[in-house]
């Protein structure tokens, strides 16, 4: 199947909300049909073609080019196929995304993956805040799913996720891991401060030392199985655990003792 | 003017059930004939007055705090889309005022009693009701726990108590006297309820509940208001609380009274794994007593925020459900709780409350005397009255549903042995005419000449459901707001009030008790008449 | 998942035996507020006033207020966040090590000694200032706080509310509330409200600059956002209506004078416990009142073709 390509002419001069740039919207339109689809322009309802212009029809591989900062709910819900943006994306990538790949060479804004169900959201460059988070109110987060951003990440990363991974290969602000649930995030370059706030379960497993929260207990060196399965999993997506013992060890921290929580934070500690 | 011919007429006020007559209104009242104006022809449709809903909560500062904390059910649920005449807002479990307007008349309801008021923030109330396009409103304040109210009773000075009473009602511009678990919230104040009518109240030495609930009555009966003492038990949800609830219904003996939501009041059994059904007990008192109506306060499965002034219930819930809790407690008045809740059929507990609703509706005989309500938010959505509608005229239809709950539920409940359906004729009445006579509205559920002219007309579906969640045709006061499904008009409410008589030395007296324990200034404490839009003031006619 | 547990300020007044101040200056910033509401009453349940309450002063510095309480708590700036995570373990006897607790500034003893004494009270109530709002943590150090009242309950009597500032925020957000279902936060770009703080509150879309014009009632941000949403604002179409001139009058585009709300305009004003008050002017003022030029300025908008196409007039789920 071929691809369809989208790429920006025109900077949107306030944010463009454009959920329909998904495969599932797409998958079965002519390009005639894509082109006349709606997307907002603030509070005025525009075509995707006063924005892009569009190349192919009825495929779910979707590729956009430009810097589309502004553009808000790419791949909002989407069950299948692939987005691959070469440019900056706006808030809420993948949010309430079932299934599907998402792949940004580029920045991406706050809500990355949130509420997501299933599928993987990989950003190359800096993320922002409340990765993979349950918006205001809801009682959870990401459900499962992958996300994976290279850069840096801001605050409320996988608050009250529930299951899946996420992964940040640079810093990430506070709050990492805030009322979580259950599931894991990797910060392959700590975080600042509050990490695991009122955790409930879950894993938190840092690769550089982290300012432990007070009603966090230290509990033993820790290397658990289920780190290896994790470890290879995560080779996949080019991401490295070390869990070999004669590299070092993890040292174990649980809490948030203010729930109290069962939640665990893991600190990579090398020999 | 307008005309609506052919349509079968089921009017309970009236004694009509189904019969092919004409309709003519003039400004906006039932005329003997028009000479001009729009015709609806009705042939084939069926012709009900518009719905009435004794008991709601949808204005005011509980519902706007249950409202505060349910944004995660305002992201995913129905939103109405402005236009250049109608307001935006958004449905689900605690609607927004536009919305709150445009649903209840949707599926045909156009006269809303909203059940709870603190006198405190009537204003607050006001306001909002002011915002709910369409439907006509009247409010209740909530009077069982005023600390001013119960001192005098507990010093036996029940004139004085009367005469208060009245000039609360009138300072709240309200139309009459709610009662919540008497007692009970005002011991919720020091983290205490009060569970027995005969035993002290916390912080009292010898008044109960008891002696509040007979003492209300009596003065909602000796000023005469068009509706009675409209009474929240004690004892609200727990199992075994049958008995605290034929207990209440036997001090008000001789008495009028509204029991608000029976369902919750019509338990078994001595705890959570025990608790059963027995509105067998309750329907039986119910039809030996004409003089008391009560509404269902029946529940239906799904996603829903309780909200009651009952505090100590509500943080009980909180307990159980380990979700979200907010708590107002207001000087002098009341207080008010809020747990978001989800019902679920594989929950025994409550499915058995699914079940109690349903058999209070179906057990009790005379329509007059059983309204529809799910007290929403609490039991269910106000929206999904049709579902209820449903269930009480299909037989088989509730079949289905019996077979999706638990196994262990056959020996708590009594509706798999009911076979009654009720008749167009009967959801006319209980939905409409009952509920108006109850509130003492006779100008409403009533199809008669000189009556408003709130007009409900459906399509004949056999989905009754989609029949009554989809009136072809809703007529207020003369106008048609609803037409195939589309909003046409979102005219004003009025707000129904009354004036009961009080003593002229009324204020001298309560000023100082007032400055005691409130931080308003009591001058400011009164709603002006000009903060309520289209105010309409109905008579009181006290026992002198 | 806690909530929101909390009273209008009556209840404190006739009822709180035990109130702690966090993170505010009520003796400075709401001077009236310990005669009227905290301290000095008098009443049924606490005949001898200030004698039967216990006060306790959280802060990160000796302020006047400190001297009026019973008990100070210094906290170190940066760690109200932590100290109420720590009090919320040790109301469920959890164990923190003394080490952990001292970071915050705060002893374990004293720790210990507050929660016995929280537990002790008969109603207890937290008032909690905005300071505790704008330190790092935000919204979450309210939260923390409005969590642990809320637990607290498990033991005794206990709430919390937020020490508001001035003008009719309170108002505002209760409006917002029953119109749209939200406090704040809200865009209303496809035709209904919806809700998300940190993508659609005032400040974030000025300093993103995702407005292309601003209208501004009662506040002036000119003074207290920070610089590039103030930039923002001058570099876009701003309408100001105030009384008064204002940072942000000097900046925008069109200022329309308006008559003191309360003073010369009436209406209602919601107390910090969102108890309604009626304003009751006492002045006629030659200005219109703001609501008079909204209605005004919202007829003249009605004249102009409608902005949104003919379309549903609902939608059945929004996700
Ligand atoms: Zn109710």
């Amino acid at each position: 199947m071929s691809k369809i390509i989208l790429r920006l002419k025109e900077q949107p001069t306030v944010p463009l909300e454009a959920e329909v740039l998904s495969p599932d919207t797409f998958a079965d339109l002519s390009n005639d049909e894509i082109r006349s689809k709606i997307v907002y322009h603030g509070k005025r309802q525009r075509r995707v073609d006063d924005f892009f212009d569009v190349e192919g029809e009825r495929s779910d591989d979707l590729e956009l080019h430009g810097n589309l900062h502004r553009v808000r709910w790419i791949g909002r819900g989407m069950s299948r196929g692939r987005i691959t943006v070469h440019g900056s994306v706006g808030m809420h990538l993948g949010a309430y995304m079932k299934g599907g790949e998402i792949e940004v060479h580029g920045n991406a804004s706050d809500w990355i993956g949130a509420e997501m169900r299933r599928g993987l959201i990989r950003v190359h460059g800096n993320g922002g805040g409340q990765i993979g988070a349950g918006y205001r109110g809801s009682l959870k987060g990401m459900r499962n799913g992958t996300i994976i951003v290279d850069g840096s990440a801001g605050l409320e990363v996988g608050m009250r996720m529930r299951r899946g991974t996420i992964v940040i290969g640079g810093p990430a602000k506070d709050f990492t891991g805030l009322q979580m649930k259950g599931g894991t995030i990797v910060l392959l370059s700590g975080a600042e401060i509050r990490t695991g706030a009122w955790m409930i379960r879950g894993t938190i497993i840092s690769l550089v030392p982290l300012q432990i929260l007070p009603t966090f207990s230290y509990a033993c060196q820790y290397t658990p199985d289920f780190l290896k399965v994790y470890s290879r999993q995560l080779q996949q997506l080019g991401i490295t655990l070390p869990c070999d013992p004669a590299d070092g060890a993890y040292e174990l921290y649980s809490g948030d003792a203010s729930v109290p929580g069962k939640g665990e934070v893991l600190v990579w500690n090398s020999a | 003017m307008l005309r609506i011919t052919g349509g079968k007429v089921y009017d309970p006020a009236n004694g009509i059930d189904g019969e092919v007559r004409e309709l003519c209104v003039s400004d906006g009242k039932f005329v003997s004939a028009v000479e001009s104006g729009r015709t609806i022809d009705a042939t084939g449709m069926i012709v009900f007055p518009g719905g009435v809903d004794v008991h709601t909560h949808v204005a005011g500062g509980a519902i706007n705090f249950a409202r505060a904390m349910t944004p995660e059910d305002h992201r995913r649920t129905q939103a109405f889309i402005r236009s250049q005449t109608r307001r935006s807002g958004l449905g689900g479990m605690a609607p927004t005022t536009f919305a709150t307007g445009y649903l209840y008349a949707g599926m045909g309801w156009t006269t809303v009693n909203e059940a709870a008021v603190p006198v405190l923030s009537a204003r607050h109330t006001h306001e909002e009701l002011g915002d709910i396009p369409i439907v006509d409103k009247s409010t209740l304040v909530l009077m069982a726990n005023n600390e001013i109210v119960l001192d005098l009773l507990e010093n036996g000075e029940y004139e004085r108590a009367k005469n208060i009473v009245a000039w609360y009602i009138w300072a709240a511009k309200s139309y009459g006297v709610k009662a919540v678990n008497p007692g009970g919230v005002a011991a919720w104040k020091w983290g205490k309820d009060a569970k027995q009518l005969t035993s002290s109240i916390e912080g009292y030495s010898k008044l109960t509940p008891g002696d509040i609930i007979l003492q209300l009555a009596r003065i909602c009966d000796d000023l005469g208001l068009p509706h009675p003492m409209h009474l929240h038990c004690n004892n609200l949800g727990a199992p075994g609380n049958i008995s605290t609830t034929l207990d209440t219904l036997q001090h008000l003996e001789g008495h009028r009274a509204h029991i608000a939501h029976s369902q919750y009041h019509a338990y078994g059994g001595d705890d959570w794994d025990e608790m059963r059904s027995e509105t067998a007990q309750l329907a039986e008192y119910f039809n030996t007593h004409p003089n008391i109506t009560t509404d269902a306060g029946a529940v239906l499965f799904g996603d829903t925020v309780t909200i009651t002034a009952d505090g100590p219930w509500q943080h009980l819930l909180y307990k159980l459900t380990g979700r979200k809790w907010g708590n107002l407690d207001i000087e002098n008045e009341t207080g008010c709780g809020i747990v978001p809740y989800t019902y679920r059929p594989s929950n025994l507990v409550n499915a058995i409350q699914w079940s109690v609703g349903l058999e209070l509706l179906l057990l009790i005989k005379n329509p007059w005397q059983v309204f529809l309500s799910t007290d929403h938010p609490n039991g269910g959505c106000f929206w999904r009255y049709p579902e209820i509608i449903q269930l009480l005229m299909c037989a088989d239809f509730r079949k289905e549903c019996l077979k999706k709950l638990p196994d262990k539920i056959k020996q708590r409940i009594t509706l798999p042995e009911i076979v009654r359906e009720y008749t167009l004729y009967e959801i006319a009445t209980a939905m409409s005419a009952g509920p108006a006579r109850a509130l003492g509205l006779h100008q409403k559920g009533n199809l008669g000449v000189g009556c408003d002219a709130d007009v409900v007309i459906y399509e004949h579906d056999d989905d009754v459901a989609r029949m009554f969640g989809h009136p072809r045709y809703v007529i207020k006061g003369g106008e048609v707001v609803i037409e195939e499904g589309e909003i046409r008009a979102t005219p004003d409410g009025r707000e129904f009030i009354i004036k009961p008589h009080y003593d002229p030395g009324t204020e001298q007296f309560l000023q100082p008790l007032f400055e005691d324990c409130y931080t308003m200034a009591f001058e400011n404490y009164p709603v002006e008449m000009e903060r309520l839009e289209n105010p309409d003031i109905r008579d009181c006619v006290p026992n002198l | 998942m806690g909530g929101k547990v909390t009273c209008t300020l009556g209840e404190v007044k006739n009822r709180g035996d035990f109130i702690i101040y966090w993170g505010g200056n009520p003796a400075e910033c709401h001077p009236r507020h310990f005669t009227k509401y905290a301290l000095m009453p008098k009443s049924k349940f606490l005949p001898n006033g200030r004698k039967d309450r216990t006060v306790v002063l959280v802060d990160i510095r000796p302020t006047k207020s400190a001297k009026a309480a019973d008990i100070f708590l210094q906290v170190r700036p940066g760690k109200d966040f932590e100290l109420i995570t720590i009090l919320r373990a040790m109301i469920k006897d959890q164990k923190i090590s003394a080490e952990a607790v001292a970071e915050t500034g705060v002893t374990l003893e004293q720790c210990t000694d507050l929660v016995a004494r929280m537990k002790k009270a008969k109603f207890g109530c937290v008032f909690f200032g905005m300071g505790l709002s704008m330190t790092r943590g935000k919204h979450m150090n309210s939260a923390a706080l409005l969590t642990l009242a809320a637990e607290m309950n498990a033991f005794t009597k206990f709430v919390a509310m937020p020490m508001r500032g001035h003008g009719n925020v309170t108002g505002a957000d209760v409006v917002m509330r029953w119109q749209t279902g939200y406090p704040f936060g809200i865009t209303f770009n496809r035709g209904y409200p919806r809700y998300n703080p940190g993508e659609f509150s005032t400040v974030d879309v000025l300093v993103r600059g995702d407005a292309d014009a601003a209208f501004i009632i009662g506040a002036d941000p000119g003074a207290t956002m920070p610089q590039p949403a103030i930039d923002h604002l001058a570099r876009i179409p701003t309408i100001v209506l105030d009384p008064h001139i204002t940072h942000t009058s000097k900046l925008s585009r069109v200022h329309i004078t308006t008559a003191v709300a309360g003073i010369s305009a009436p209406g209602t004003a919601y107390r910090m416990d969102e108890i309604p008050l009626p304003l009751k002017p006492a002045l006629k003022s030659p200005y219109p009142t703001d609501e008079e030029v909204v209605r005004r300025i919202k007829e003249s908008i009605a004249k102009k073709p409608f902005w949104m196409p003919d379309g549903a007039q609902m939608i059945a789920a929004q996700v």
